[in-house]
């Protein structure tokens, strides 16, 4: 038997941890011939890989029709959304049980459950290919999509926020509307950098580095102290984050927020997944994870019961529900990690990229070039 | 065959998968798998009004293997009133017809036990010190599992809720774990293969 890592060409592979669907939800990896990922999603039980070519890869679950393949049945191996093909992929949100995809032209298309209006299509029927959301033109320059449970959003370069879908606890952040089937814009008064959609709740930050939440105000997911939750439908701030917002990630039931200095989380944590460790299974005060404090984190993403970062080195830490090995910290033998933990197994990798979802992870990396010492390592 | 050579690649998507390792999965006949999921305290137990259990982890022991890969990795917070904690730790017990029969002979000696004391798996329920200069670490509840049971309905047990009882008097529920068990091919196998031996 040779390394594992042997086998993962120099242009890296996508790791698969958990309920994948994929190679019998064993730990696993994959890759492309002259192709490689640039965009990873999860949702509750699919997933969706966008690579540097512009195609679009689906498996998982798909009894909504969520993978946009024209069928309903589970699809255990990466698939090719051929009927996209002929525009260019730029990026794809999975939401709990709908996908929403961006092109390079400036299109925006759904495919999946649509009981709550969620593909913005103006309907609330299902469809299992992907179909243009008409709302959106190439003038609105989008550059980042989300995707929750029954919600979904679109942001543009200039900081527009539109939102659609399920609004019956708020989470799209329209006020007075219990659902939308075409896209709203959610205005503050301020340009938005950054939006997240959780199962139930979401997260915007502005240009400035505020973070706005709002949706679902049980167990403190909003970050918002007792008096403010009742406005929980508009989106308010969260004034317990001294620090710049860069990030948000939004989970089932749990908030994680990167800023410039630390990153925060608050919500439930009776698996480990704030991070905050065995003491802690509930905090609507944000709260620094400490024990990655001297590490610079560049990405963070939560799935419904855990969590996972990237650091400037290229590693990735995960704590949370152990579910299934959706932490990626062993085969077959597994624990809730009340504390982030580094995933020994991409010690020798550069991570890239990293996407949570229901009961999987998918990473990204790299094998990292041999330093002085380790060059025959592999011989 | 290199390993190389057999990955699978689809002509039409350039996709292509890493082989699985021949090591997994193996048949559900020759392992089993145990699984603490949670674990909380009747609101009226004496642990919870005692001060000096402030957090709490749970072991069992089975033939071989050693304590440290049979108990939670780590103690939780004392569950308050009406909360449970989660530890979701599951361990793969290896029970290989050939290289484990050690294990397989525990567990049919557990089946086929007369005296009730041997019968079942014992889950013990730990209070852990805060203070690493505290004396050791006191016993505050036992559970146990019968694995006949498994045996006689051939189904795994998932998430099954057991009554966690007193040390002091075993009569005295003072909450409840929650197990999951996966045994049932296994303690099949092992049955019919043990019986063929005795007769
Ligand atoms: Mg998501
Ligand atoms: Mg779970």
């Amino acid at each position: 038997m040779g390394e594992p890592e042997a086998l993962v060409p120099d242009s890296g592979a996508v790791f698969t941890f958990g309920k994948t669907k994929f190679a019998e939800n064993m730990p696993s990896k994959f890759w492309f011939k002259n192709d490689i990922p640039m965009y990873l999603s999860c949702g509750d039980e699919h997933s969706a890989v966008v690579t540097g070519n512009n195609k679009l890869y689906m498996f998982g679950s798909n009894n909504w029709g969520q993978l946009g393949l024209g069928s309903k049945s589970t699809v255990n191996k990466p698939t090719c959304v051929k009927a996209l093909k002929p525009e260019k992929v730029q990026l794809a949100a999975c939401g709990r049980n709908h996908t929403l995809v961006l092109t390079v032209e400036g299109s925006v298309y759904a495919a999946g459950g649509n009981n709550e209006g969620q593909l913005g299509l103006g309907d609330t029927e299902e469809r299992n290919t992907f179909h243009r959301i008409s709302f959106f033109t190439s003038q609105h320059n989008i550059k980042q999509l989300s995707a929750g449970s029954n919600t979904s959003a679109a942001l543009s370069e200039d900081g527009r926020l539109f939102v659609w879908g399920d609004n019956s606890e708020g989470q799209i952040g329209l006020n007075n509307i219990i659902n939308v089937c075409v896209p709203h814009q959610v205005n503050i008064g301020k340009p938005i950098s950054w939006v997240a959609c959780g199962y139930y709740h979401s997260a915007f930050v502005t240009m400035d580095g505020e973070l706005y939440t709002f949706g679902e105000s049980e167990s403190g997911k909003l970050g918002l102290p007792k008096e403010l939750l009742i406005n929980h439908r508009t989106p308010q701030l969260v004034a317990g984050i001294p620090e710049k917002v860069i990030q948000v990630a939004c989970g089932g039931g749990h908030t994680v927020v990167l800023t410039e200095k630390a990153v925060y989380a608050f919500g439930l944590g009776q698996f480990g997944q704030l991070g905050l460790g065995t003491f802690l299974f509930e905090t609507s005060e944000p709260k620094v994870i400490e024990q990655i404090k001297d590490q610079k984190i560049t990405y963070i993403s939560c799935g419904e019961n855990h969590t996972a970062l990237i650091t400037d080195k290229g590693l990735v830490y995960t704590f949370g529900d152990g579910r299934h090995g959706k932490l990626g910290l062993g085969v077959e033998n597994f624990t809730n990690q009340f504390f982030p933990i580094v995933c020994s197994e991409f010690l020798r990798f550069t991570v890239q990229l990293v996407a949570c979802g229901g009961c999987q992870t998918l990473v990204f990396a790299s094998p990292r070039i041999n330093v002085v010492g380790e060059s025959n390592f592999n011989e | 065959t290199s390993e190389a050579s057999e990955t699978q690649a689809t002509d039409r998507d350039d996709v292509v998968v890493a082989p699985l390792s021949e090591k997994y999965p193996k048949p559900d006949s020759e392992k089993m798998s145990i699984e603490i999921v949670s674990l909380a305290f009747y609101p009226e137990a004496e642990v919870m009004s005692d001060e000096k259990v402030k957090q709490v982890y749970v072991e069992y022991r089975f033939y071989d293997l050693p304590l440290s890969e049979t108990e939670t990795p780590v103690s939780l917070r004392k569950p308050r009133a009406g909360e449970e904690i989660h530890f979701h730790f599951s361990k793969v017990i290896d029970l290989d017809p050939l290289e484990q029969q050690g294990r397989r002979q525990f567990l049919f000696d557990m089946l086929q036990a007369q005296n009730p004391e041997q019968r079942h798996l014992k889950f013990t329920v730990v209070s852990d010190p805060m203070d690493e200069e505290a004396k050791d670490c006191e016993e505050v509840g036992y559970v146990y599992l019968e694995l006949w049971q498994i045996l006689e309905s051939g189904r795994d047990i998932i998430e099954q809720e057991l009554e966690i009882v007193s040390p002091e008097d075993q009569d005295v529920a003072i909450g409840r774990l929650k197990v999951s068990l996966k045994a049932a091919a296994a303690l099949h196998s092992i049955y019919q293969e043990m019986i063929e031996d005795l007769l």
